[in-house]
């Protein structure tokens, strides 16, 4: 199997960012070719990494470790940007995106590599709520960064159109009715998802569980998600409430709440070093495996 | 190889001016026979659009070559128009200017828009009706197919063509664009008439917008534009209800005082709810009062100034790649009047090859006739005697060839005539 590391694939998204400022100055069909090879070499390189990592510790990515599914966030964002920079070669996605990206990236080099359990100690029922549970929380993600970066786009464009400034042909974005449509589903999505997310983890806390113990409410991934849950159901609910709000409202609204939840989803794990910080005792099935409860991680 | 113009456009005459000495479609034909008729060895093309009046012509002979003069009287017979009215304004280029006048016209480089694309249709079509009339000839069919691919070549190499220019474009594709997704689903408000309206509405309906409705203070003028654009004409009086209803504003009335001030909108806000409303108030002076864009979020009030604005700095923008595009024409230029003047030392060089190849096929005919023991070498004899005219050509060809670059060798072209004894044919 190719040897491939996460400095990789992060070396060819900074490469492709900074093509994509690059043709902030001036663009030309080499450039934006050059820009999407590198975005896809690094996608192949992210990919293979993650199928290598599936088979080492034998978990798919999701279960495996906060690094892996920090680094699954991050492939489903690079997928959604190689996709709309070939669908539209004219928007400037990854000037708004690849950061986004690149943090993502940066930060799942820090976090902990270490498989939160074995096969052998996951049952198989618990282990298909604990993939619901961490699928969940990567697509309720996956959403909230697409709303942040929505938001981001629809304030800027706001802006220069208040302002009477012409388009710069590097950095053209959608129009204002379609980043407004984006930040609604946007802020739906990814309260629904969390809202699945949050339910099944707390399914999987009500399950017994013999070799593990429960996840402390004072932990703070959970503090933290609990606050951004509830800010994301006040912005749902003034979503529904209010449909004729202002798109500028939403977008503010929307890059608030889904820029607080990255900021605190990647801060804490950064912190804690992994999605919930407490340790269970390990069946004598598995001895070498470190002590972290995947299963229990809202 | 003789290539005139004689022409008159926006840098040298007045509209008044170009009006009278502009031929319509119509007059083409009948110009093309005038033309014919005095001067029936060249070829003619005839470009005339509202910012230029050109007539191209292209002779082989040096001789009976129209004049400027010629031209021009032209012009005053066919349109019975005074010389002394316009002779002044009248520019003439020959040889490779007119290369180089031709394709700088077709790159869009001497219009009064710099990069806007109709020039090069306009273009194409006069050479089509020079053609259709049997006016065009060999050198015009060279020169203008030319000038349509420097065009072309300008307009991929450069970004001439890039960032929109006139008021109306960039109110719909640069702001329009940016705030709806699509056009078919909002209702457009004219209020007043006029030729800004109609081209702002011309954009909106390539957009896709079709739900138009006019309102005028004189009915009679909504009603044409309503019928142009399948509009409907609503009454003024109740204004305010239009502009509730509306999500595209166009007003071109340039009433004083303003038509609609921040109170009477806010009035309308209050009708219509928050929904984005994009004004474009092309009155001068302004049709809505500027505070108007303060009232919330989601109105965007432009004026005619900021739409200059843009206009000015797209302008500015493709101005820095006239460089690019000189530089294109240029090499162009050179290329093509090389190849012209090497097409009129082909026919010479053909008839001195033929003529030497002749005599070399008539004298060893005789040769293999009095010595039939060498037709066994026939083949080596006959190549020695082919390298041995192809060497004694050599030095006159290549003096020929020489002097075509700075022009159509004449002088040398007759000398070689006569040292050869190559009679026209």
């Amino acid at each position: 199997m190719l040897h491939v590391t996460v400095f990789c694939f992060l070396a060819s998204y900074l490469v492709a960012f900074g093509l994509e400022l690059g043709r902030l100055l001036g663009r030309s069909a080499i450039s934006r070719f050059v820009m999407v090879g590198f975005g896809i070499a690094g996608f192949a390189a992210h990919s293979l990494y993650l199928v290598n990592r599936s088979q080492e510790t034998h978990l798919p990515p999701l279960l495996a470790s906060t690094h892996d599914w920090m680094l699954v966030l991050a492939w489903v964002l690079v997928l959604f940007y190689i996709f709309l920079t070939l669908a539209q070669k004219e928007l400037a996605v990854g000037v708004f995106a690849l950061p986004v990206v690149l943090v993502l990236v940066g930060s799942a080099y820090f976090l902990n590599q270490e498989p939160y359990v074995t096969e052998l100690n996951t049952a198989r029922a618990h282990r298909a709520w604990a993939m619901l549970h961490t699928a969940s929380l990567v697509f309720g993600m996956t959403a909230g960064a697409a709303g942040f970066l929505s938001g981001l786009m629809y304030l800027i464009q706001h802006r220069r159109l208040k302002a009477h400034h012409a388009e710069p042909t590097g950095l053209k974005m959608p129009s204002l009715a379609r980043l407004a449509q984006v930040n609604r589903w946007s802020i739906m999505l990814t309260f629904l998802f969390l809202t699945l997310g949050f339910a099944s983890g707390v399914f999987l806390q009500v399950v017994p569980q013999a070799e593990r113990s429960p996840v402390r409410l004072s932990d703070p991934a959970v503090v933290g998600s609990s606050i951004v849950w509830l800010f994301l159901a006040a912005a749902f609910v003034r979503l529904l409430a209010g449909r004729t709000s202002a798109g500028r409202q939403v977008a503010w609204l929307t890059l608030a709440g889904c820029g607080f939840l990255l900021l605190t989803v990647v801060g804490l794990l950064v912190i804690t070093g992994s999605i919930h910080s407490y340790s269970h005792t390990i069946p004598s099935a598995a001895p070498a495996v470190p002590a972290r409860g995947l299963e229990s991680d809202v | 190889m003789n290539l005139q113009v004689v022409y008159c456009n926006h840098h040298t005459a007045n509209l008044g001016i170009r009006e009278r000495l502009a031929f319509s479609r119509e007059q083409i034909p009948e110009a093309y026979t005038a033309l014919r008729a005095a001067f029936p060895r060249a070829e003619w093309v005839v470009l005339s659009t509202c910012n230029r009046i050109e007539v191209y012509t292209a002779q082989e002979e040096a001789e009976h070559v129209p004049s400027h003069h010629d031209v021009a009287r032209f012009f005053a017979d066919f349109h019975h128009v005074p010389l002394a009215e316009f002779f002044d304004d009248l520019v003439e280029r020959t040889g490779p200017d007119v290369v180089r006048h031709l394709f700088q016209v077709a790159s869009s480089l001497d219009s009064m828009v710099l990069g806007e694309p109709q020039i090069v249709a306009q273009v194409k079509e006069a050479y089509a009706l020079a053609h259709d009339h049997a006016a065009a000839g060999p050198l015009t069919n060279a020169l203008f197919q030319r000038a349509l691919n420097v065009a072309k070549r300008v307009r991929s190499e450069t970004t001439l063509a890039e960032g929109r220019v006139s008021i109306a474009s960039v109110a719909v594709g640069d702001f329009g664009r940016r705030i709806f997704n699509r056009f078919d689903d909002k209702t457009v408000l004219v209020i007043g008439a006029g030729e800004m309206a109609a081209e702002t509405l011309r954009y909106l309906h390539d957009a896709g917008a079709r739900q138009v409705l006019v309102t005028n203070r004189t009915l009679s003028r909504a009603e044409e534009t309503a019928a142009e654009w399948g509009g409907l004409v609503r009454p003024f009086a109740q204004l305010d209800e239009w502009l509730a209803q509306a999500d595209v504003i166009v007003s071109t009335t340039g009433a004083d005082p303003p038509l609609v001030d921040r109170e009477r909108f806010l009035r309308v806000r209050r009708k219509s709810g928050r929904k984005s409303v994009f004004i474009l108030d092309l009155g001068v002076p302004r049709d809505f009062e500027p505070a108007v864009n303060d009232l919330d979020d989601d109105i965007y009030l432009y004026c005619i100034d900021d739409l200059e604005a843009v206009c000015e700095q797209n302008r500015q923008a493709r101005s820095g790649e006239v460089e690019k595009a000189l530089d294109i024409i240029e090499q162009e230029t050179e290329k093509f009047r090389s190849e012209l003047y090497h097409r009129a030392t082909g026919p010479i060089i053909k008839r001195l090859r033929e003529h030497h190849h002749g005599i070399v096929s008539d004298e060893l005919a005789k040769l293999f006739a009095r010595l039939p023991h060498l037709e066994k070498d026939r083949a080596d004899i006959e190549r020695s005697f082919e390298q041995l005219v192809n060497k004694l050509l050599h030095p006159p060809l290549e003096a020929l060839r020489d002097e075509a670059r700075d022009g159509t060798p004449h002088g040398l072209m007759n000398a070689l005539k006569r040292l050869f004894g190559l009679h026209d044919e």
